[in-house]
């Protein structure tokens, strides 16, 4: 069982976050590997303190996710039906809970190392192919990017086939269904709270 | 006594395959238009693009199959009120059960346990190389032949990886349940299997017929208690490697059954598309 969702125990998902850099012509590989450097550099000064660090990713994160497509992508049709403040609303929770969600699995980096393989351009967007070698088993890693001025930002991440565009798309849409938009947001913002609480527990 | 054991599956799973149905139903394309339209939303007031023209076809293809909007997954699920007991079934026995014992196990040291870890999956390498011969995938077979002959042999009975580091051979999982799907055969409806945890009825399939190819039942035939065992202590082992995956998916997903319903049938069509 937990073999089979090793596809989460990527914490290198936020190794993409590249620091705002002069432009050029660095291309989405470039970026992306500048980040993963960066960042287990980051996770590598055992002297920093944690809330400190997670604070630098956070804001790392923030700057190279493209959070209102993803979000457009996940609600999809129910994008359409929702108004602005609900669009916002989501935005803002999917944001935090990714944060959440990834900043825990990050702090789980040991060694691993990463590898590019290939990259894809074309127009303004992108594909940067990269595997990541554990100990066991080697996790191919596929990102979407979308250019924004002179960044690349990522609106999906592929995980051993596993897209997690499409896995949330699915999920959220059944609760959609069920409970409706209000009801999802409801859910989302309990959930948000809980991991709050329990990252603040650690903390401590 | 292991005749019986091992045909009894079989029936259920024929039936099961039998009245597989189609596993997906195409919705229309929704993310498609609305990544299209936000994408130009906001690059109204950005400067003009520099499209690169036309590529070779054949990449160009295949750009459009990557950016393609993937249709939303419809997965069949007849018995979900089932599955999501087995379900929380699965997950009782890993907090209570499994985690536990693999939390203490982890006082043998990592390359140990890593070396274990090795050894299964050296042993499993007829699956691997039986599944690529029928999908006619004969480079990897190849490749599942020599990384068993240089890990049995300079790895010490499969303990270390030394295809990986010097040959540059990757492992590569095949397993019968890709097998039919590469032969065309849908992946029917979502199972979860106690135990064993999620697959499909085709995949449920495979993993019996896998059985039959599987070095540890004939090493250990007709002793059922062993390979049990056996089967545990990889788990164990697995888990004690493994940081924490299914915990961070506990926490942060709405709903952990679909969200592992979801990857789960995802990662399993892109290992039969490879």
């Amino acid at each position: 069982m937990a073999k089979r969702a090793r596809f989460l125990l990527i914490p290198i998902i936020f190794l993409l976050l590249t620091p705002a850099a002069a432009p050029g012509s660095r291309g989405p590989t470039d970026q992306v590997r500048e980040t993963v450097d960066r960042v287990i550099e980051l996770l590598k000064d055992k002297e920093m303190d944690s809330g400190k660090r997670r604070q630098m990713l956070s804001s790392l994160i923030r700057k190279r996710f493209e959070f209102r497509i993803m979000s457009q992508q996940v609600l999809a049709t129910n994008w359409k039906k929702a108004n602005p403040d609900e669009r916002d609303r989501f935005v803002t929770l999917f944001s935090d809970l990714l944060e959440n969600t990834y900043m825990e699995r990050i702090e789980a980096y040991t060694d691993e190392k990463v590898e590019y393989v290939n990259e894809k351009v074309r127009d303004d967007r992108a594909i940067v192919e990269t595997i990541i070698v554990t100990k066991t088993a080697d996790i191919p890693i596929r990102y979407k990017l979308v250019m924004k001025g002179d960044e690349w930002l990522v609106y999906d991440v592929v995980i051993e086939e596993v897209s997690l565009i499409r896995n949330y798309r699915s999920s959220y849409r059944e609760i959609v269904m069920k409970d409706g938009i209000e009801g999802l947001l409801a859910r989302m913002e309990e959930k948000v709270k809980e991991m709050n609480e329990t990252s603040k527990k650690a903390e401590k | 006594m292991r005749n019986a054991f091992r045909i009894f599956p079989l029936l259920i799973a024929l039936l099961l395959l039998s009245s597989s149905v189609t596993g997906e139903v195409p919705l229309k394309k929704e993310g498609q238009e609305a990544f299209r339209s936000s994408v130009a939303d906001d690059r109204k007031d950005e400067a003009g693009q520099g499209g690169d023209g036309e590529a070779e076809d054949e990449f160009k293809d295949d750009f459009e199959d990557e950016f393609a909007e993937e249709e939303p997954l419809i997965i069949s699920d007849p018995f979900e009120p089932l599955n999501r007991a087995f379900f929380w079934f699965n997950d009782k026995l890993y907090f209570y059960l499994l985690k536990p014992v693999a939390r203490g196990f982890r006082v043998v040291p990592e390359p140990a346990r890593i070396s274990f870890s090795n050894f299964f999956s050296n042993l499993a390498t007829p699956i691997r190389f039986v599944n690529s011969l029928l999908q006619l995938k004969i480079k990897d077979a190849g490749n599942e032949f020599s990384r068993f002959v240089v890990n049995t042999t300079v790895g010490i009975g499969g303990l270390f990886d030394p295809g990986k580091k010097w040959a540059k051979v990757r492992k590569k999982e095949e397993d019968f349940g890709q097998t039919l799907g590469w032969y065309g055969v849908k992946p029917g409806f979502y199972i979860v299997l106690p135990l064993l945890g999620p697959s499909n009825s085709r995949d449920f399939l495979g993993q019996i017929a896998d059985g039959f190819i599987d070095p540890l039942n004939y090493i250990f035939d007709d002793r059922e208690l062993e390979i049990i065992a056996l089967k545990a202590f990889e788990a164990v082992n697995e888990i004690s490697i493994d940081k924490d995956t299914y915990e961070g998916i506990k926490r942060q997903a709405l709903d952990p059954y679909a969200f592992i319903k979801n990857a789960h049938t995802q990662r399993r069509e892109g290992m039969v598309k490879e």
